[in-house]
């Protein structure tokens, strides 16, 4: 998994992101922050609040530019491309607080997800229903079972905004999950979950890696990312502070000094 | 009477149109177009500059004048509303959003109300254009009285036209995007839509409407005079769709028959008060106020409010054990 003499995950970098950037009224939420997300594997990017981690998602997703710094998805370079061509390229995300569209359905919210949707050309509406009442057909299929899957399947004609607060982080999973990515950032998908769910969320990243799929996921429960992360990514003050296993991560006295230690801190508190 | 209720139908069914092109910016893609009435107006001045003759002679000051017949200059006039829609979009969509877009287009929108009445050479001026030919009345031999009746059923077939094609827009995934896009635009870009095309096509095919809805209205009355569309019309236009509910093509026929018809028309025909001439005219806008707080207030989705599409209409079989397993594919990385 990890090279055993560079410490560099051995396979590919799905992502990788070089002296990233970003300053907000002069204060740097990213200050250089560098990592490579290996391919196929579900990586941790963790760190205090306020470290930047969420900055950096949206940056890789495209719904901030960087003051500097570049992004690449395989060697296709991503750096501050508006959302919906990295989007287009496999990267989906989810956000922190969930974002569902709460007007439609959730079986709509689903069906917003594919590309290349020919019922989105008004030329093809005019001169092809045939094609578009089967692709919508095919797509409501696919939707339908992965809302099966997810557990939503009961609730796919009610309006998304009328769902619970965890079923919408199911939701937003298995909506990006719709849209076929190769790579998947999660922003804290176990938040405010209870821990019946967490586990049900943690089975069904696991299950996206098992079919390809890259995962990045910023995570404050160590236990979820002791269980089912290869790949750590520390960040602090905007940097890479260290990347490794969190096994390993553990007996690093800077990343014990800068998180391991406030969370260990925290819980004892508790 | 008969003239009376076939005008009360004619407007009717045309801010009908009208409400149908301002549903899919707002109800469906969100866009708060305080312009809207703008668009009416460049679609009923080039309805009427493309069917009236050649300026000479005519006394009145405009461009082109080619004599064309109807429906050509109808369709050329929403050609020309969209054209014009087109400018404003590629100006201010990219980078404007909810309230400062509005307040761009509500500015936008009197500067064009100045820009006709003072710009005489052009649009006449405050005189607008008038004798604009009657739709068919030399070929049906129709008099006064009987193109009322007319011109309000082929206002009417033309709506019902128009009412087939959006509805098939907003039920296509296309309409789906427009909404997604509306709830939450940064996650309609997070999930692929190109978010400033999404909004352009409705943007432009909202202005279509708006210029045919404004076209039938000249050739309706056979006159354009600019403070016919005061940017204040714009919200009676909001009022309609308000009323009837966002979002819903049906809603809008209903928001067009309770305030364009019988809140702001039927009024003009109701006997005068006597000692006060005028006073019930006065009082439609306060009138359709008032109707505006209390629905947004008690039924704020409107009287037809916005239907959900269910899974059943998508044509899929009920019943899970019929579905394929979840199938989650991957595409493969984009690797040169």
């Amino acid at each position: 998994m990890l090279d055993s003499t560079t410490g560099r995950p051995e396979r590919a970098a799905a992502l990788r992101c070089e002296g990233i950037t970003k300053a907000f009224q002069g204060v740097h939420a990213v200050n250089g922050a560098s990592f490579d997300v290996p391919e196929g594997q579900i990586t941790a990017l963790i760190g205090p609040n306020g470290a930047g981690k969420t900055t950096v998602v949206n940056i890789l997703s495209g719904a901030m530019r960087c003051d500097s710094g570049r992004a690449f998805i395989g060697t296709t370079e991503i750096t501050n491309r508006p959302s919906h061509t990295i989007a287009r390229l496999g990267l989906l995300r989810t956000f922190q607080l969930s974002r569902e569209l709460g007007g439609l359905t959730v079986l709509e919210n689903m069906l917003v997800a594919p590309a290349d949707q020919a019922g989105e050309s008004f030329v093809n509406l005019l001169l092809r229903p045939g094609l578009i009442e089967r692709q919508e057909r095919e797509h409501a299929e696919r939707a339908l079972a992965l809302l099966d899957t997810y557990g939503l399947y009961d609730h796919r004609d009610t309006r998304a905004r009328e769902l619970s607060g965890g079923q919408k982080k199911l939701l937003e999973i298995a909506r990006a999950v719709m849209a076929s990515p190769t790579i998947l950032l999660l922003d804290e998908p176990m938040a405010g979950v209870n821990p019946a769910l967490i586990e049900l969320i943690g089975g069904y990243i696991v299950d996206l890696k098992e079919h390809g799929v890259t995962v990045l996921m910023i995570e404050h429960n160590l236990n979820v990312v002791e269980k089912i992360c290869d790949y750590v990514i520390v960040l602090a003050e905007g940097r890479t502070l260290a990347t490794g296993r969190l096994s390993e991560l553990r007996e690093n006295t800077d990343v014990v000094k800068a998180y391991l230690g406030e969370v260990i801190d925290a819980g004892a508190s508790h | 009477m008969v003239y009376y209720i076939f005008t009360l139908v004619f407007f009717c069914f045309d801010y009908f149109i009208l409400a149908m092109g301002l549903n899919i910016q707002y109800g469906e893609a969100g866009i708060l177009n305080f312009a809207y009435i703008g668009f009416v107006a460049i679609g009923a001045y080039f309805t009427g500059v493309f069917s009236l003759p050649s300026s000479a002679g005519t006394g009145q000051h405009y461009i082109l004048g080619l004599g064309l017949p109807f429906p050509v200059n109808l369709l050329l006039g929403g050609l020309a509303a969209m054209f014009f829609a087109l400018i404003v979009a590629l100006i201010t969509l990219r980078r404007l959003r909810t309230d400062y877009l509005a307040i761009v287009l509500i500015s936008l929108s009197l500067v064009l109300y100045d820009f006709c009445n003072n710009f005489v050479s052009l649009f006449n001026g405050a005189d607008g254009l008038y004798n604009v030919p009657e739709p068919f009345a030399k070929a049906f031999g129709l008099t006064v009285n009987s193109f009322i009746p007319f011109f309000a059923c082929v206002t009417a077939v033309i709506s019902l036209l128009m009412w087939f094609v959006m509805s098939r827009v907003m039920r296509a995934p296309v309409g789906r995007t427009f909404r997604a896009i509306r709830d939450d635009e940064v996650v309609a870009a997070a999930l692929g839509k190109n978010v400033f095309l999404m909004r352009l096509k409705a943007m432009l095919i909202g202005s279509f409407y708006a210029g045919v809805g404004g076209g039938l209205l000249i050739q309706f009355g056979g006159s354009f005079n600019p403070t016919a569309w005061l940017p204040g019309e714009t919200f009676v236009v909001f009022a309609v769709l308000i009323v009837g509910g966002a979002g819903n093509n049906i809603g809008m026929f209903v928001g067009a028959l309770l305030v364009e018809t019988l809140l702001i028309h039927l009024p003009a025909f109701l006997p005068e008060i006597p000692g006060h001439p005028g006073l019930i005219e006065y009082f439609d806008n306060a009138v359709v106020g008032i109707v505006l707080m209390l629905m947004l207030w008690f039924r704020p989705q409107g009287v037809v409010p916005e239907r959900l599409r269910r899974a059943a209409s998508f044509g899929v079989r009920s019943g899970l054990g019929m579905l394929p397993q979840a199938p989650i594919e991957p595409a493969a990385l984009d690797r040169p």
